[in-house]
């Protein structure tokens, strides 16, 4: 970090003004909705992976994405939210998860597109906050970055691995890939979106900048895998820039009554 | 690619020397990567390295511990 930054380092939301603040908490939310769906999506393979192997990795990194959202939903309390409340109350309309993941993953190509390009881009966005003004979000950026690595090794690795296996493989991800590709996309937003933010020192990336990251990370191991990068229209005519979604209505229930723990309630604690 | 036995060496603090702690099966080795990271989870390593187990010429014992050839291997 610059000399510059670190003298501006902030440690508390009292010191950021009203604006960039709530972007920043509306920031955070949708990694950690995000985060916290994409873990339950991921854990849905525990048990039906090719191989023993990947059902291990589902599992640790299933476990992954539901610590990196803990962590990030904790850090909402110094935004004046309740913890509790969102983690464990908020009805599905209320989530600010990527549209890319409202469904679950029904097939083995939606785990591997989940995994090499929707976790990517979690990641990306995650990757422009590591530099940031707010001081409790920086740190704990580092240590979810560092799991990623792998997250994004596995999803590499399987795209290569299926594009590679047969042309019925190639073309079933090729389905999932375009499927999930405009909402993966269009959640970095507007080109300008997160201009506050980037401008002030809290994030280092707007809408457009995030989404060049994104397929320049992408793009080469979409085309090794005998893959081609989608090119959607860009609409963001119904996109609400606090959730970062288009479509109301959030997730399917049954993700979100699992990432609310609604079997679990009477183990809750104060 | 076919899966191969990729032998699992880690170890917690450079002081120490790596050990063998376990094999995976993958088709290639950036996957072997990834699953032993996911499955020797059990520490806090400072140094994890995979290599394949065909790589390993036995000195000793033709049916050293790790180099076992499967049935399986044997017929490909």
């Amino acid at each position: 970090m610059s000399q510059a930054g670190l003298a501006a380092a902030i440690t508390t939301v009292d010191e950021i003004a009203p604006e960039p603040r709530q972007a920043l908490r509306n920031l955070i939310l949708a990694l950690a909705d995000s985060k916290r769906i994409l873990g339950i999506r991921y854990a849905d393979w525990v048990l039906g992976a090719p191989e023993l192997e990947a059902s291990i990795a589902a599992s640790s990194i299933a476990q992954d994405e539901w610590g990196h959202s803990r962590i990030l939903y904790a850090l909402l309390k110094d935004f004046g939210d309740e913890p509790d409340q969102i983690e464990h109350e908020r009805e599905p309309s209320a989530y600010y998860s990527i549209e890319a993941l409202d469904e679950s993953l029904a097939t083995w190509p939606d785990f591997v597109v989940a995994n090499a390009i929707t976790d990517t881009a979690l990641t990306i966005q995650l990757e422009a906050l590591s530099e940031s003004r707010y001081a409790p979000l920086r740190q704990r950026v580092k240590k979810q970055l560092d799991e990623e690595r792998f997250h994004f090794g596995h999803g590499r690795a399987w795209l290569r691995k299926m594009g590679q296996a047969s042309d019925a493989a190639r073309a079933s991800l090729q389905a999932a890939l375009a499927a999930r590709w405009p909402a993966i996309v269009s959640w970095f937003g507007p080109d300008d979106h997160g201009a506050l933010l980037s401008e002030a020192g809290f994030s280092d990336a707007t809408g457009g900048e995030a989404r060049a990251r994104l397929v320049d990370r992408v793009a080469p191991i979409i085309e090794a895998s005998g893959l081609e990068v989608p090119t959607p229209n860009l609409d963001f005519s119904g996109w609400d820039p606090s959730s970062r979604r288009s479509r109301r209505g959030g997730p399917d229930s049954d993700a979100i009554a699992r990432a609310r723990g609604d079997r679990n309630r009477t183990f809750l604690m104060d | 690619m076919p899966d191969k036995v990729y032998i699992v060496f880690a170890r917690k603090a450079r002081a120490e020397p790596l050990r063998h702690v376990g094999s995976v099966h993958a088709s290639d080795p950036e996957l072997a990567t990834v699953y032993a990271w996911k499955t020797y989870d059990e520490e806090r390593w400072f140094e994890m390295a995979v290599a394949p187990r065909d790589a390993f010429y036995p000195v000793n014992r033709a049916e050293a511990p790790f180099n076992i050839v499967t049935a399986q291997a044997a017929e490909a």
